[in-house]
């Protein structure tokens, strides 16, 4: 048809015109282009100075940080201890092995077309993790055992965050299921639950975890430190969750429902195949914000002494041998969080794209 | 159980009052807290902390989350200070090995609780021996590994030599320590005024230091020195001279467990002992031919003092080859050659002028 | 049960009274004084029906009087309070499974579609069989792609819902309940949604599933269809069936005053 090989016209634009047409089509645009203009050539160069150009990488001790730009050096010789916290050094090969099957996992998420690229995110979300619980803290299959006390860093920060944010996902859902369930006790011990725990900031249930949980346990039972932060933070995230969840639940039409209940799908089933597939998806970038929030706020653990990876950097940006690196550390950490962080929500992008299918009941 | 939520209420109380109110509440905590030993000497059938920590094979040691000199990991990630090496000096006593010790980094909040419920075996946490913390929160404080008093940092520009012309300062102040307490006690004594500005961390506190929020900061005297040394220009500041409290630092147990009281205290004073006999970890090994009866009863070349204490007799010589005797793990942590650079001062030997004195090992 | 309109339609198989034991066989859907409040309003008021196997039932009344929610009490999409809903010898009661067996057994064409969006064609239809019936994935869509072809549209069946044009959604519909291969169909108004054009063809296909001996239940006021397929026509107002006649006799002889004011209205459009 002769329709098909027409194209919509293109428009295209010298930069000249471009620049016109987008930084100076009004005067107070070109005031304020010029303004931005200027805040940027003055404040990128010396940022860049400061980063890059005037600062040091290598040496030995704070005495070789000379220039006058960041001391990279301090964040470089301790960027074992940043990482890996103090699991030991002849067996950090269990935590490069975690981090190598995570990006295995996970990278290939950002490649369109990757061969098998699914299995691989559901790899991330089963395999490794069951990897995980045997190859870090050890005692089977012949591993020496590694405390939990002696993990941190950036490796305690994923830990804590990809296990509050897997188990929070399937206990979210159920409370949110819970929650509009037609059975009264089931609605109302989830709607107790979701607002105790919503109720409550991080902070609090941390504290709690640490320091009031021990006491009240039955002697004999030793839960450690790490284990009661990540059930309070699991059971913390999941009231967040169930939320987000409800509200893509709230949003699925009756039709739904209806037509699911017809086919004589039952009810989990129902849900599990028709209503969950369609609210979760509606609720990606609720679910996502919920993650990466979880995220950043695993940093609060330091409250109760576990080093995760601005722990150990605020642990030792007081050393007294060096001068004032503390803007290193936390450009370090802020670093860190960013790359997840950003991760994160690119992938939840990806996933928004791969699941739409065009159009809205 | 019981004993459990005996704890649980005393640290309740601990939490939910702070230290202050606490006082008020002594009498019937000193109670509990009593119960609590009770409980704890009469529990015949369970292990002691000792047999605990042996059967282990770590001693599991509290600590501060950072605090240069005292503990607060290298590079490395191995935890090095004073309050590190008081842990790996009853590490050395108990297993004749120095490394056989965990630490769990603590919060000034936590470092109790942690200790009450058996999280940790002893806490060296940069912590003020008090009364009310010693009396009743069920715990029982082993003795001086420095002592320490709060002073202040000044801005040269405000023309102040002495504390007491410090009225109506603003003053820079770590949150949540004995610290703020001390302060407005000390003004108040003085009938002075202050404006208090409180920070969360010591390093916001110095920040705001320099970035002149105030005219002075406060906090142990330990710390001044290289919290100075973290400003833009140290040598626009400098320490007054007084001092306005005492904070007596020491390593604390869980009451109600005697042996492990003992050993805790005797590992320290062994250490104060041997660098008042000249036993160093250079020389500890030729030491043992020493014919000094002191030194002898020290290393455990003569008598069973080891055998008192439910060690082995040659603990002594373990402690001071492996960790070294007080004076070495004072240069090697906070001495002058340290970035810290604090002079013994009042923490020198009671034959050197200072006021650190052990018992005899007799 | 005294209710002389069902007796007189019920001349056409047996007097229930009479055969209990092989009336049973042959009536698969049996409603007796059946009723239903929402809150403290009756919309279904003593509502009985006996419907044979393979019979073609069309119901129709004025917006509001209860149709819907009477073929929606067929598969307990709505609960009834009180009578007996008893659909292929088993009586609808709150016990789940035998809600779960009737609802295998009763296929249901919304006005909506309700197609799931997140499913293609092919999927929305294999559903069902292969979680609820076990079959196994191919044979599933075999099945599937036949009743596809049956409503003609084959080709669609790689296209999510959201890609098809009224019509066509409804026909996947129609293709998806029968997947199940129920005994019963309802329709609730299957063509109200559509325009002009693409009614006939999901007329066309319901026509075609008449043929083929399916017990169908029509909510629609598609008199024409009504005319060719129906069985018998009943006329429901203000949650009651006021008149049931074969369509001849419905729409040449209305007997009661309500009918035949529905239906100068319906006409005169
Ligand atoms: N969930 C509900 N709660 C309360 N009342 C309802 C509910 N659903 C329907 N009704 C009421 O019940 C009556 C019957 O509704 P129903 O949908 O069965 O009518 P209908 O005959 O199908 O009408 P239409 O031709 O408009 O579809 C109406 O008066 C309606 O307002
Ligand atoms: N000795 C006082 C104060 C101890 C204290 O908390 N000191 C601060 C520094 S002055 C500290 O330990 N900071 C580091 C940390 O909290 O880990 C006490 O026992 O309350
Ligand atoms: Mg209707």
């Amino acid at each position: 048809m002769a329709e098909s090989t027409m194209k919509p016209p293109k428009k295209a634009l010298s930069p000249v015109k471009w620049m016109r047409e987008h930084l100076f089509s009004t005067w107070y645009n070109a005031l304020l282009t010029l303004a931005v203009g200027y805040l940027l050539v003055t404040s990128v160069g010396p940022l860049l100075n400061w980063l890059l150009f005037e600062a040091n990488f290598q040496g030995q001790d704070a005495s070789d940080c000379t220039g006058a730009g960041a001391c990279w050096l301090f964040i470089s010789q301790r960027l074992n201890f940043f990482i890996y916290g103090f699991y030991p050094d002849e067996l950090q090969w269990r935590v490069d092995a975690m981090f190598l099957l995570l990006a295995i996992a996970f990278v290939p998420q950002f490649i369109e077309r990757f061969p098998g690229r699914k299995w691989l995110g559901i790899f991330g979300m089963t395999g490794l993790p069951i990897i995980g619980y045997f190859l870090i803290p050890g005692g089977t299959f012949g591993l020496e055992v590694v405390e939990s006390t002696k993990w941190g860093g950036l490796m305690l920060t994923l830990i804590l965050a990809y296990i509050g944010i897997l188990a929070s996902l399937p206990i979210g859902i159920l409370l949110a299921l819970g929650r509009r369930s037609e059975m009264p006790i089931i609605r109302g011990l989830s709607v107790v639950f979701i607002e105790v725990w919503r109720a409550v900031p991080l902070i609090t249930v941390l504290f709690m975890a640490s320091v009031m949980l021990p006491l009240f346990l039955p002697e004999g039972v030793n839960f450690e430190k790490l284990a009661r932060a990540l059930i309070g933070i699991t059971l913390w995230q999941s009231a967040y969750m169930a939320e987000v969840i409800r509200g893509g639940l709230q949003a699925i039409p009756r039709g739904q429902y209806e037509a699911a209940d017809a086919l004589g799908l039952g009810y989990w089933r129902k849900m599990g195949l028709v209503i969950l597939p369609q609210a979760l998806k509606m609720v990606i970038p609720g679910i996502v914000n919920t993650f990466i929030s979880l995220f950043k706020d695993t940093t609060l653990v330091l409250i109760i002494g576990l080093f995760d990876v601005l722990g150990t950097v605020q642990s030792t940006v007081t050393d007294p041998a060096w001068q004032n690196v503390a803007i290193e550390g936390y450009v370090f950490v802020a670093f860190c969080f960013w790359v997840f962080c950003f991760g994160i929500s690119r992938y939840s992008q990806n996933l928004e794209r791969k699941l739409d299918t065009g159009h809205k009941t | 159980m019981a004993r459990k939520l005996l704890k649980a209420y005393v640290s309740k109380n601990q939490l939910m009052f702070g230290e202050k109110t606490m006082r008020k509440t002594k009498s019937i905590a000193l109670g509990i807290a009593l119960a609590v030993g009770t409980f704890t000497a009469s529990g015949a059938m369970a292990a002691t902390t000792l047999e605990n920590v042996k059967e282990k094979g770590h001693l599991q040691c509290g600590v501060t989350t950072g605090l240069p000199g005292f503990s607060q990991p290298d590079e490395k990630g191995n935890w090095t200070g004073i309050d590190v090496d008081t842990c790996r000096a009853v590490a050395a006593a108990i297993f004749g090995d120095a490394s056989a010790v965990e630490f769990t980094p603590l919060t000034a909040k936590e470092r109790f609780t942690a200790l009450q419920s058996g999280e940790i075996d002893m806490l060296s946490r940069n912590t003020t021996w008090t009364l009310t913390r010693d009396a009743s929160l069920g715990l029982n404080f082993a003795g001086v590994n420095y002592y320490d008093g709060q002073g202040f940092l000044i801005n040269k520009d405000i023309g102040v030599d002495d504390a007491l012309q410090l009225d109506g300062a603003s003053i820079c102040i770590q949150a949540g320590t004995t610290t703020e307490l001390n302060l407005s006690d000390y003004f108040r004594a003085k009938g002075m005024e202050f404006k208090p500005i409180v920070f969360d961390t010591s390093e916001q506190t110095v920040q705001g230091f320099s970035a002149g929020r105030c005219d002075v900061l406060t906090s142990d005297r330990s710390q001044l020195a290289a919290l100075r040394s973290k400003l833009s220009d140290p040598s626009a500041a400098k320490i007054l001279p007084n001092t306005i409290s005492k904070e007596p630092l020491g390593p604390v147990v869980r009451q109600g467990d005697d042996q492990w009281f003992n050993i805790v205290k005797w590992v320290l004073s062994v250490q104060i002992n041997a660098e008042e006999l000249g036993v160093t970890s250079a020389n500890a090994d030729d030491m043992l031919k020493s014919d000094n009866p002191n030194i002898q009863r020290l290393l455990g070349t003569d008598g069973d003092m080891g055998a008192k204490l439910g060690l082995p007799d040659d603990f002594g010589h373990k402690v001071v080859k492996l960790v070294g005797n007080y004076g070495e793990m004072y240069d090697r942590n906070v001495g002058p050659d340290t970035p810290l650079g604090l002079d013994r001062g009042i923490n020198a030997l009671w034959t050197d002028g200072g006021i650190m004195y052990a018992p005899p090992v007799r | 049960m005294g209710n002389p309109m069902t007796e007189q339609t019920q001349t056409s198989n047996a007097t229930p009274s009479e055969q209990d034991n092989t009336g049973k066989k042959s009536d698969i859907i049996r409603v007796e004084g059946m009723h239903k409040w929402y809150g403290d309003f009756h919309v279904l008021k003593d509502l009985n029906l006996t419907v044979a196997q393979g019979e073609r039932i069309v119901i129709c009344g004025p917006s509001g009087s209860g149709k819907s929610t009477f073929i929606r009490c067929i598969n307990r999409l709505e609960e009834h309070q009180q009578g007996k809903i008893i659909v292929d010898d088993v009586e609808l009661t709150d016990d789940v499974r035998q809600i779960d067996t009737v609802r295998r057994e009763v296929g249901m064409v919304f006005q909506h579609f309700n197609l799931f969006p997140h499913l293609t064609v092919l999927e929305n239809c294999c559903l069902s069989p292969i979680w609820v019936r076990k079959i196994p994935r191919k044979e599933a869509e075999a099945t599937a792609m036949e009743y596809l072809e049956r409503v003609k549209i084959p080709d669609q069946a790689l296209k999510y819902p959201g890609q098809l044009s009224g019509g066509q959604q409804q026909r996947v519909a129609i293709a998806r309940a029968l997947c199940m291969k129920p005994k019963i169909m309802l329709f609730d108004e299957p063509t109200s949604a559509l325009d002009p054009e693409m009614i006939k063809e999901v007329l066309d296909v319901m026509i075609e599933l008449a043929g083929s001996g399916m017990t169908m239940l029509c909510v629609t006021h598609e008199m024409g269809f009504a005319k060719t397929v129906a069985d018998r026509v009943i006329f429901m107002d203000g949650g009651e069936i006021v008149e049931e006649a074969p369509p001849h006799e419905f729409f040449t002889n209305p007997r009661e005053a309500r009918t035949q004011k529905f239906l100068q209205q319906i006409l005169a459009h």
